[in-house]
């Protein structure tokens, strides 16, 4: 078999749709996160086990973007995001993400990728929202 | 550089107690491959930057490098190791830039200062800005940007 038929298939910037939601699987929020997540902050500050940190879900969410069915987008760089915290998440609660693309713009190494992003908890309430910036690789050459 | 005062427990940090342009270097913290790998596992993503060195060699970076919102999430919890951290526990907005890249054995430290105080949503609370800078070792910025806390005021 080739190396060419191995390559795994990606979600270049030509491929992105503008306007289109993107709903991913749920992930329940356990303990579990909260524990390992400040373990990798390093904050220890002494909080209610049950509370969620502010930036948990916008981290799983990055990781629930690749559960879609669509191929992974190609991601150059993470560029930047404005985010809004609407309302407080505990554990047991279990979230989702829907976004969509708002603006695409080509530029020479690749192509900029605005996306909006949402948040929604188990009762369908926008828990968290905002703008995602992303540098998306262009389509190589055949 | 301003040191926050000593403030007991009990009484803790409250809108009035903060000043613009009040400033706070954390400590440092050296970024590992634990460090990736575990945030990788934790937050699902897996994407070739973060976890294949192979694919890495021929990028620009030349290595893997950070998840940016690792790097955010490092930030978070280095500002909480000094900042008047109880007094901005509930972060309602953020805006972030992602201006390089955080490689392996990068250490990382946060400089943040209290851009702006306003009215809040209700009587109880005041909203506060704070601007962050995250710099490595050269004493680049990497991540920069700026977070809005709701914080209580002191009872009447």
């Amino acid at each position: 078999m080739s190396g060419a038929a191995l390559a795994p298939v990606r979600c270049y910037f030509e491929d992105v749709e503008m306007h289109v939601p993107l709903e991913t699987p749920g992930v329940t929020l356990t303990r579990a996160h909260v524990v390992l997540f400040a373990g990798v902050t390093g904050d220890t500050a002494l909080r209610d086990p049950e509370s969620v940190p502010d930036l948990l879900p916008l981290c799983l969410s990055s990781g629930l973007g690749w559960r879609v069915p669509r191929p992974p987008l190609a991601v150059l760089a993470f560029m930047g995001f404005e985010w809004r915290f609407l309302s407080a998440l505990v554990v047991g609660d279990t979230i989702h993400s829907v976004s969509r693309t708002l603006t695409k713009r080509s530029m020479r190494e690749g192509g900029v990728v605005i996306e909006e992003r949402r948040i929604v908890n188990q009762r369908g309430e926008t828990v968290q929202s905002g703008k995602l910036t992303l540098l998306v690789a262009r389509r190589p050459a055949p | 550089m301003v040191f926050f005062p000593f403030v007991d427990a009990a009484d803790g940090i409250f809108f009035e107690d903060l000043q613009p342009g009040q400033e706070f270097t954390s400590p440092g913290r050296t970024v590992t491959e634990a460090d990736i790998v575990i945030f990788a596992g934790l937050s699902g993503d897996y994407n070739v930057l973060h976890t294949d060195a192979e694919h890495m060699k021929a990028s620009i970076f030349g290595e893997r490098i950070a998840h940016g919102l690792l790097g955010l999430s490092i930030q978070q919890g280095l500002a909480a190791r000094g900042e008047p951290a109880a007094a901005l526990g509930l972060l309602s907005g953020l805006k972030w830039k992602f201006k390089g890249p955080i490689k392996i054995g990068d250490t990382v430290h946060v400089f943040s200062r209290i851009a702006s105080k306003k009215d809040g949503p209700d009587a109880g609370r005041g909203l506060v800005t704070v601007e962050r800078r995250l710099l490595n070792q050269r004493g680049e910025v990497v991540q920069e940007g700026e977070s809005e806390h709701l914080v209580e005021r002191r009872k009447p």
